[in-house]
């Protein structure tokens, strides 16, 4: 279950690192609860009143209870990261690292499943809930509430930037967010968007999700194909970027590791089309995304 | 990285995988030992070769030497021929098609085969497995690999996964009349982000199949080199229109530019940075976007940042911009709209008033939507434009 109580306790593996040191301040001054950090030669010293250890095991004995933990911990050190944290029995893993080898990547998304965890990206951004006061990862960057507002939409995004952009957009047009996370850009995603929109359907303060999708791979195809089945009944509003790059030469990645078109897979013209066609609203540009949201929610 | 066939053909061999005997050839000069038939393959990235001509087959001396010439400099799917792999011709008793990839259904490895290879592998029916990452050895079933040996498919497995593969495609690989197996092409392509553990990947840089960078793409590529703060410029494309774009964010690059042409503006590159990178990183790509001439409108966007410092990056932005002006002569007197939003964007702007004054600048951040900014640089650069060619006609 990705979706963590009011007042969860967290861990930071790597967090003394350039990027974790730099976001941990934003996340205490939100309210999040980092209760520990986690790095190997540090154990014993303190960061921003957050102590550190040299293993997970030993943080998880010191201050007890622990929801979950965030990996700041370089690309190629991530899998070893993620094998420690589930082997010391922690169920809920985010991961911010980009450029993990999609070899990890599959590897990360076997271990959660044999574990029976929930994990979260590589390359996810992270998760916010700005009425349960959680935030972990950069997202909404030192100041959460210019872009997220509590409500009842969720956001689940490709993309890191765009998830705040959506939360932006909703809250100039008078709309808040329940719960906002990046699913991240990479091949492999551990929890693609099927994924969130299926136990979004038990949230209680969820009306309707907006989806940010791209080129590449096949996530955005799944949603279609459950809301078809009808598994996934709430509304959806889909935008999905990158249509401009049809244009040019395919086998070509933009941006994120899984951002391309392989032979005929991953055009964002098709996506739109599955995605219409299951009853999913599409936005054909990104200001109306606000206006199909606050349809769906008159009609829901 | 995709490998050119013979590359690939080395990672094969090395592993234990038969492939022809075979010869590189640079030139008409190099002698060739092979026993003929023989079949001559150009080595280029892009696929169906031989409906292009890059494979032609030489039964003598005289073909062979026709064939070289006819050959080499040959343009290939946009590419000139300048490797040439010679290969003894096989006897092939039965052709298969074999691909392992990465599938975002299963999201893990993947194992295609079919029974029949050659070209035209997508139309034909293909069967295909499921590889569990922590458990490799899964094909147990003989029959389902079409009689395909075991072995061979085990070891094809453990390559893709020991060498960081994205793709591993063998088409075909064939039984020969006296029983070998032999793969006869390979298609392969590495996991850049897989790099620093391969201390043997020592291929030279390449480009995209089929097709022929500009100077600026190949420039723009360099930016990330031996710096892994951040990125900037590692996908760079010219396009043909009149407004400058540098764009920040993987996801938010594409949305701008699927605005930027909604809103009717056309576009002179695809561009972006993103991950926080320093600031001499977004000035080198500031440099290479307004090195183009004829620009009538220059627009700086991306969605409100979480991590990137704009401060910082912008900074990099006001160098590039200046450089430009110095170095080149260029007037850069067209609109620049800047629509930025995140990390000290307050102090950024500050420093863009204080800063740039000699330059055409509009600046906005969250009360402005990106679709919104799109609409005022296409309207700004259509007005320059006009400006422009009133000026030249008088």
């Amino acid at each position: 279950m990705f979706r963590l109580p009011k007042g969860a306790k967290i861990l930071g593996q790597g967090i003394t690192g350039y990027q974790g040191s730099t976001e941990l301040p934003w996340m205490l001054s939100y309210g999040m609860q980092v209760v520990g950090g986690v790095r190997p030669g540090k154990g014993g010293e303190v960061l921003l009143g957050v102590p550190i250890f040299d293993t997970v095991k030993e943080a998880i004995e010191t201050v007890d209870l622990v929801d979950g933990t965030v990996l700041y911990t370089p690309p190629m050190h991530t899998l070893s990261a993620v094998k420690e944290a589930l082997e010391a029995g922690l169920k809920w893993v985010l991961i911010t690292a980009e450029k993990v080898p999609t070899k990890d990547g599959s590897i990360i998304y076997a271990l959660a499943k044999e574990h029976n965890a929930c994990v979260i990206g590589p390359s996810s951004v992270g998760l916010i809930n700005p009425q349960l006061k959680i935030k972990i990862g950069s997202i909404g960057g030192s100041d959460p509430s210019r872009a997220f507002v509590p409500g009842e939409v969720a956001i689940v995004s490709k993309s890191g930037g765009m998830s705040s952009e959506i939360g932006l957009h909703l809250k100039n047009n008078g709309l808040g967010v329940s719960w906002a996370v990046g699913i991240g850009g990479d091949r492999i995603a551990s929890m693609d968007f099927a994924d969130f929109l299926m136990e979004l359907e038990e949230d209680d303060q969820t009306k309707t999700s907006v989806i940010f999708g791209e080129l590449g791979g096949t996530y955005e195809e799944k949603v279609a194909e459950m809301v078809r089945a009808g598994k996934i009944k709430k509304p959806v509003v889909a935008f999905i970027a990158g249509e401009f790059t049809q244009t040019l030469p395919s086998e070509v990645q933009f941006g994120h590791a899984g951002a391309i078109i392989e032979g005929n897979r991953g055009r964002p013209d098709y996506k739109r089309q599955v995605l219409k066609e299951a009853g999913v609203k599409v936005a054909e540009n990104f200001d109306e995304i606000a206006n199909l949201v606050k349809e769906v929610l008159r009609n829901g | 990285m995709i490998l050119y066939e013979f590359e690939g053909k080395n990672l094969l061999k090395a592993a234990g995988v038969n492939i022809p005997n075979s010869q590189l050839l640079h030139s008409l000069e190099d002698r060739v030992t092979l026993v003929f038939p023989l079949v001559l393959k150009a080595q280029v990235l892009s696929g169906k070769r031989a409906e292009q001509g890059g494979i032609v087959f030489a039964n003598n001396e005289n073909e062979l030497v026709d064939n070289l010439e006819m050959l080499f400099g040959k343009t290939v799917n946009k590419e000139v021929v300048e490797i040439i792999l010679a290969e003894e011709k096989t006897e092939i008793e039965k052709e298969y098609y074999v691909s392992i990839s990465y599938d975002t259904e299963t999201r893990g490895p993947v194992l295609t085969i079919s029974e029949s290879g050659g070209t035209g592998i997508e139309e034909r029916k293909a069967n295909t497995y499921s590889i569990n990452p922590l458990n490799l050895d899964i094909i147990s079933d003989q029959n389902q690999l079409f009689g395909l040996p075991q072995e061979l498919i085990a070891q094809l497995i453990k390559l893709f996964f020991d060498t960081d593969f994205l793709l591993l495609e063998i088409n075909p690989l064939v039984k020969t009349k006296t029983g070998e197996w032999i793969a006869l092409d390979a298609k392969i392509k590495l996991d850049d982000a897989a790099t620093s553990r391969h201390e043997d990947w020592k291929y030279p840089p390449r480009l995209v199949a089929g097709y022929t960078p500009t100077e600026r793409e190949i420039l723009a590529k360099k930016i990330d080199e031996g710096d892994h703060r951040g990125t900037a410029g590692s996908t760079y494309f010219d396009l043909p229109g009149d407004i400058a774009v540098l764009a920040s964010g993987g996801g938010g690059s594409l949305t701008a530019m699927d605005v930027l042409l909604k809103a009717g503006g056309k576009p002179a590159n695809y561009t972006e940075y993103s991950g926080n990178p320093p600031k001499e990183k977004v000035e080198k790509l500031t440099e290479i976007v307004l090195s183009k001439p004829n620009l009538h409108g220059l627009w700086v966007v991306g969605a409100i940042a979480n991590l990137t410092d704009i401060y910082e990056t912008l900074s990099g932005f006001i160098e590039g911009l200046r450089n430009v002006r110095t170095k080149t002569g260029l007037k850069i007197d067209f609109p620049i709209v800047i629509r930025r939003a995140g990390p000290r964007d307050k102090e950024a702007f500050e420093l863009l008033k204080k800063e740039i004054q000699d330059f055409d600048l509009h600046l906005y951040s969250t009360e402005t939507s990106i679709a919104e900014s799109a609409k005022i640089i296409a309207e700004k650069a259509k007005e320059y434009a006009k400006k422009e060619e009133n000026v030249s006609v008088t």
